[in-house]
């Protein structure tokens, strides 16, 4: 069915096929330029935003980094980043390798309240977890910050781990404990090395999720845990300078870094898998001439 | 470690999912060194049976004995047991001997013995060099021998193998076939081996466990289920059969008067022709005719037309139509061509006649 459908769409006249690629560029130009018009912005010479700039120059990088208050929101967003994503992975796999073996009936409730926080509209839990924490005293704390975001990134991580859970066959698992493994050997020796990708991806989604979140970052910041977005935010309402522009720029960059590094570790894992496939086939080459006794 | 394992018991083992049956109370007793093949169609409780043994299934009820130990709430990992599955499930991030090595590496045996003993298992499945591959660069039928490889390196007391050469084409199936019967003749290890595979099933086994609908229809030697199959369904999945309803219609002493209506004849039968002696009026019965034990003969009480003729090499398998209209499978040695069409007599020993419940 697919080679057929492939056919049909390499089979198609030129004029429909170049048309398509130009509506595929269009859309993605529409979804990216936008975003990426930050960039130049932040290497204007004078003080307002213009794009593009009349005069190139890294001024507001160095008013970026003279200013303690924004070197402290950056550090603060990178701390509360960390600490939501260690939090959202310590729930979300044990929560996913739990949902996995949940029973027809239970699994669609327990999966819906563990994606909430992705359905819920975020306001509304911006104003829950601020109520509650300005009771338990974590309201403008970067522990209280972090838990909010470990919350929300939740689903990222027990989808993404969900989803490399599916390829990992319970067979594996009944086979090494037949072999005489714990429960935890086979956790640590045959699960997880399986799901290593949905690992790596969810803490990736979740770190990124933390790291450029705003509506409950506003409610929670107080005056002790005001990261990048909040402070971002704070600086547009009173002016609107290419240091905002700078801010953005890092935002950018580091969720860029961090796909880029999710999919360079895919790909390695990915290639050390072919090379030893391919010595092994060098190898079967070799022993041909052996033999292999049925 | 003995070197035949160790004998396996069930006593009323159960297991239920729900309202679902998967297993009935099941007694079953395998000797140390007993190759038993669990021979049935899918969702007959093979497999059940296998995973309880495993302990990756608990009994709803009964209790599992290895050897003298109770093994009814031992965890999988506590037993001793080495499994083949069906598609191996070898571990794909792990080499060829790291696969082997796992059963080993657990157990924390030191690093030079288990170079020694992973060496030692690979080169019994003549893969000797293969210990760096990667699993997905092996064939079917190398993956399976790793398999084979990994359960056998731990020593284990019971040997189970869930229709492990059900991916290999059928040439290199027979091969590993003839290759598991001989490992098991010169290292006699208690093995429980499922399949779906008559054929398979005589190769290998010691014993053969008929299985349908949860429940052991029978257990005995191959050539026992052959000849004295307890009900039509044992007859049908044990050797080819012509399976046609039949009456009693008469008892006295050491024989019965047998009506079948698709011979349009009364057979006299001794009373040995029959499982049990007793309740057959009350049931509906079958009488057995195997297709090799039909011959032609031009003195035969019966009167045939062949519908077909099949070719299978050094014999001929012919689908003759009764006067009645029943059909009948005949299979001979190839002498002669014989066509459709053609008329001819057909004769048996009432020896090899057997009347069965129909089941």
């Amino acid at each position: 069915m697919n080679s057929s459908k492939d056919r049909q769409l390499t089979g198609a006249p030129a004029p429909w096929r170049w048309s398509a690629q130009i509506g595929a560029n269009l859309v993605i130009a529409f979804l990216v330029l936008p975003i990426l018009a930050v960039i130049p912005t932040s290497f204007n010479a004078s003080s307002f935003i213009s794009l593009p700039p009349a005069a190139w120059s890294t001024r507001w990088y160095g008013a970026f980094f003279a200013d303690a208050e924004w070197r402290a929101a950056l550090w603060t967003s990178v701390q509360v980043a960390i600490m939501a994503t260690v939090a959202a992975l310590a729930l979300g796999l044990p929560a996913a390798l739990g949902l996995q073996r949940t029973g027809p009936l239970m699994r669609p409730i327990l999966s819906g309240l563990f994606l909430a926080p992705m359905i819920v509209p975020v306001i509304v839990t911006a104003v829950a977890i601020y109520r509650t924490a300005l009771d338990v005293g974590l309201s403008g704390t970067r522990i209280g910050m972090a838990l909010s975001h470990a919350a929300l990134a939740l689903p990222f991580v027990v989808i993404n781990i969900g989803v490399s859970l599916r390829g990992v066959d319970r067979r594996w698992q009944q086979a090494a404990a037949g072999l005489g493994a714990s429960a935890w050997t086979v956790f640590r020796t045959i699960t997880l090395p399986n799901i290593m990708p949905g690992v790596v991806g969810g803490a990736v989604f979740a770190f990124i999720s933390s790291f450029d979140e705003v509506v409950v970052a506003v409610f929670m910041a107080g005056y002790g845990a005001k990261t990048l977005p909040v402070k971002i935010w704070e600086a547009i309402r009173i002016e609107f300078t290419p240091v905002t522009a700078v801010a953005a720029t890092f935002m950018i960059v580091l969720a860029a870094l961090l796909f880029v590094l999710a999919r360079v570790i895919d790909a390695r894992r990915q290639r050390a898998l072919g090379s030893k496939a391919a010595q092994a086939a060098a190898g079967e080459d070799k022993t041909a001439h052996q033999g292999v006794p049925a | 470690m003995t070197d035949s394992g160790l004998p396996l018991r069930f006593r009323g083992a159960t297991k239920h999912y729900g309202s679902q049956i998967a297993l009935h109370p099941t007694d079953l007793e395998v000797a140390a060194g007993e190759f038993l093949t669990l021979l049935g169609p899918s969702g007959s409780g093979k497999t059940t049976l296998l995973n309880l043994i495993a302990g990756y299934l608990a009994p709803t009820d009964g209790k599992l004995y290895i050897g003298d130990r109770e093994v009814t709430n031992l965890p999988a990992r506590s037993r001793n047991i080495g499994m083949v599955f069906q598609n191996y499930a070898l571990f794909p991030h792990m080499t060829v001997a790291e696969n082997v090595a796992y059963g080993l590496t657990v157990r924390r045996r030191p690093k030079d013995e288990i170079a020694r003993r992973v060496d030692a298992a690979l080169a019994m499945v003549e893969l000797a060099g293969y210990g760096n591959r990667a699993i997905q660069q092996l064939s079917g039928g190398q993956q399976q021998r790793v398999a084979l490889a990994r359960a056998l390196v731990i020593e284990p007391d019971v040997l189970l193998m869930d229709e492990p050469l059900g991916a290999l084409d059928r040439q290199l199936r027979r091969n590993v076939q003839l290759e598991l019967r001989r490992r098991h003749e010169e290292r006699r290890r208690t093995t429980l081996y499922v399949t779906h595979d008559q054929e398979e099933a005589l190769i290998l086994s010691d014993r053969v466990a008929v299985m349908r609908a949860g429940r052991i229809e029978q257990i005995g030697p191959v050539t026992e289920l052959y000849r004295n199959p307890v009900n039509s369904f044992v007859a049908s999945f044990i050797g080819e059969s012509n399976l046609l309803p039949a009456r009693l219609v008469g008892q006295d002493g050491a024989e019965m008067r047998i009506e079948v209506a698709a011979l349009r004849h009364t057979l006299t039968l001794p009373v040995t022709a029959a499982p049990m002696k007793a309740g057959l009026a009350d049931l509906p019965l079958q009488v057995l005719l195997r297709p090799e034990h039909l011959v032609l003969d031009d003195a035969g009480p019966l009167t045939a037309r062949v519908e077909e003729a099949v070719y299978l090499g050094e014999l001929t398998a012919l689908r003759l139509r009764l006067d009645s209209g029943a059909d009948l499978w005949l299979r001979r040695l190839t002498d002669r061509q014989i066509s459709r069409g053609q008329e001819l007599r057909v004769n048996w020993q009432a020896e090899h006649v057997r009347l069965v419940p129909q089941a």
